[in-house]
């Protein structure tokens, strides 16, 4: 595979971790449009422990999906009674404050006789952790996907669990859901933390496969696409959102096809799909077929013999 | 003495530009009071619309009349294009897929304009030249005066059209009891559309006054109008008109203590943190408390 193909494909899996941080949102129904925040709250994180505390990349990378966590829970505290467009505003609001905060931000020291540290404006570079460990292009994308696809097998795995019905009741009604003795408040604080430890893992990722981050990368338009891989690929489970930043990035961002017009291309197809299929490609009425195809072959025999 | 002349001026100074803010958020206030519904593309249409008219002031040389109606002409246009792909389709549906869709079609507005034209800075035709006026210790731009000035009388018109005309009644009928609008005869699409349509040339002309007196148009603008508009809105009260004009004051005025004293980092800060202390304390803002208790106590009783 060459160098440019293994680039887009870690990039793919490092943004997917904020399409799904916003599709846990989601499903409960709840529209965040500041899990960029946590994805860069999780960066910075991640980047201090390793360059500036000297810590190991696998202490570094839970610390920053904690500190993701822990922010989204304090954030969930203060927003999850706003309702609608109250609560999507609000979180918003926090992602720029989020923004400006490191913006302000700066935290230098000295190693190897360099200057290192978040600078403010100037941004974070040589976060080298991962190159100093020897890793690969290859060895990234699979450490990429390797965590990617263990968080999404988690996430598909809890949609059988008692919490994964209750957050999906949540989701569809959480009026009905209360009446059926579910602590709406809690389902919900439960879903931003977890999706806060998302966002946060992913943005450790990202902190050290790109090696330099900077507050504007972690402004509205990240959290709006992370949204919208959510809206794109489907609701019905968590494969969505990675459908979806393949679709973006792959195909729009990687080909030559639409250089310079990749936004207005991918601004249609999410105002044209949002008419079309209002709960994204793999939506949950798709998601229930494929499984009763699959149950059908399972099932059929214990319960005819 | 001379801090109290300070204090006032720079009070002056915030309620210039917060006359701006409070036609951006009347435009947001009357597309949301209609249709419970976000256009957070609203700035984005206002910049393809300011592009246009810049491109050709640069390549025509046009002056400031003719780029102030094509400024209006074309975000008017923008707001149609909105409205029949973002929210005429959803109607009906959850607030938040057109609240996505909007800001799709941000992407897609902003893109265009920077396809038109690439550079940061655009050069804009400016309202008017000339000295500050001197009245007493106080400075006041005639620039800043005149958008005072038509902003004022922007708002009295939208005021009179709303309770004055058919077409006002009909959408407070609509804003007020949608299911009585239906009952009654009143043309939902028709009403919706013209709805954006005069959001979408207030926001037009506001748009032109803050360029004409900044003269330069950057590809910021469409994320700033949107913001401005959207914490003004919010500090008002979402979808009260009177609050619309008082939150976009108080944000001018208080961005502009903020930047005086502390730098514009910090009021950019302050104004988000505003907008966040305000949803989670008193989401109904100045005005808008009323509606707020009513969902919760409606939310309650279920």
């Amino acid at each position: 595979m060459s160098d440019a193909a293994l680039s887009v494909l870690t990039n793919i899996g490092m943004i997917s971790f904020v399409g799904l941080s916003a599709w846990v949102l989601l499903t409960v129904g709840c529209v965040s449009f500041g899990q960029q925040a946590f994805f860069g709250l999780g960066a910075y994180t991640a980047g201090i422990a390793t360059v500036v505390w000297q810590l190991p990349l696998a202490l570094a990378l839970p610390l920053g999906a904690a500190i993701g966590a822990g922010a989204a829970a304090v954030l969930g505290l203060a927003t999850l009674r706003l309702h609608g467009l109250y609560f999507s505003i609000a979180t918003f609001a926090f992602a720029e404050l989020c923004r400006i905060g490191i913006e302000l931000f700066r935290y230098r020291t000295t190693r190897d006789g360099q200057p290192v540290g978040p600078d403010g404006v100037e941004g974070f570079g040589d976060i080298r952790a991962v190159f100093e460990a020897g890793l690969q292009p290859v060895d990234q994308l699979m450490l990429v996907w390797f965590l990617l696809t263990a968080a999404v097998a988690v996430l598909i795995g809890l949609e059988r669990t008692r919490h994964g019905i209750r957050a999906r009741m949540v989701g569809e009604d959480s009026v009905a859901a209360a009446l059926h003795g579910v602590d709406v408040a809690r389902v919900k604080l439960a879903a931003a933390a977890l999706a806060g430890a998302l966002a946060g893992l992913g943005g450790g990722l990202y902190a050290h496969l790109t090696t330099y981050i900077e507050p504007r990368l972690f402004d509205a338009m990240l959290g709006v696409h992370a949204l919208a891989y959510g809206l794109i690929g489907g609701l019905g489970t968590a494969i969505g959102p990675v459908l979806g930043a393949v679709l973006d990035i792959g195909l729009l961002e990687s080909t030559r096809i639409f250089v310079g017009t990749r936004m207005i291309v991918f601004g249609g197809l999410v105002a044209v799909l949002i008419i079309l299929r209002p709960r994204g490609i793999l939506d949950e009425a798709l998601v229930r077929r494929s499984a009763c195809l699959f149950r059908r072959h399972a099932d059929a025999r214990p319960r005819h013999g | 003495m001379s801090l109290l002349v300070d204090f006032v001026q720079t009070t002056l100074d915030g309620s210039m530009a917060g006359s701006a803010y409070a036609l951006l958020a009347l435009g947001f206030t009357l597309m949301f009071g209609v249709m419970r519904r976000l256009n957070l593309s609203f700035g984005a249409a206002l910049m393809l619309g300011a592009y246009v008219a810049a491109w050709l002031h640069l390549n025509a040389g046009l002056g400031a009349l003719p780029v102030a109606i094509l400024t209006v002409a074309v975000a008017t246009l923008a707001g149609v294009y909105i409205e029949r792909l973002c929210f005429a389709p959803l109607r009906g549906r959850d607030a938040v897929a057109s609240l996505v869709s909007s800001f799709a079609v941000w992407m897609q507005l902003e893109e265009l304009a920077t396809l038109m034209l690439p550079r940061h800075t655009n050069a804009f035709p400016g309202l008017m030249d000339g000295d500050p006026l001197l009245i007493g210790p106080f400075q006041l731009r005639p620039d800043q005066l005149a958008m005072l000035a038509i902003a004022v009388a922007l708002m009295a018109v939208v005021w009179l059209g709303l309770r004055r005309t058919r077409a006002g009644l009909a959408l407070r009928v609509l804003a007020d009891q949608p299911g009585a609008a239906i009952a009654v005869g009143i043309d939902i699409r028709t009403t919706a559309l013209l709805t954006f349509a005069v959001a979408s040339a207030l926001g037009g002309l506001a748009a032109f006054l803050i360029l004409a007196g900044d003269r330069q148009v950057t590809p910021m603008f469409g994320m700033w109008a949107t913001m401005k508009g959207l914490i003004a809105m919010m500090l008002g009260g979402l979808g009260s008109l009177p609050g619309a004009v008082a939150g976009g004051l108080l944000l001018g005025v208080i961005e502009a203590h903020a930047q005086l004293r502390l730098g514009p980092q910090a009021r950019d800060l302050i104004a988000y943190g505003l907008l966040f202390v305000c949803l989670v304390w008193r989401p109904g803002g100045l005005f808008g408390q009323t509606l707020v208790d009513t969902e919760a106590t409606a939310r309650a009783r279920l």
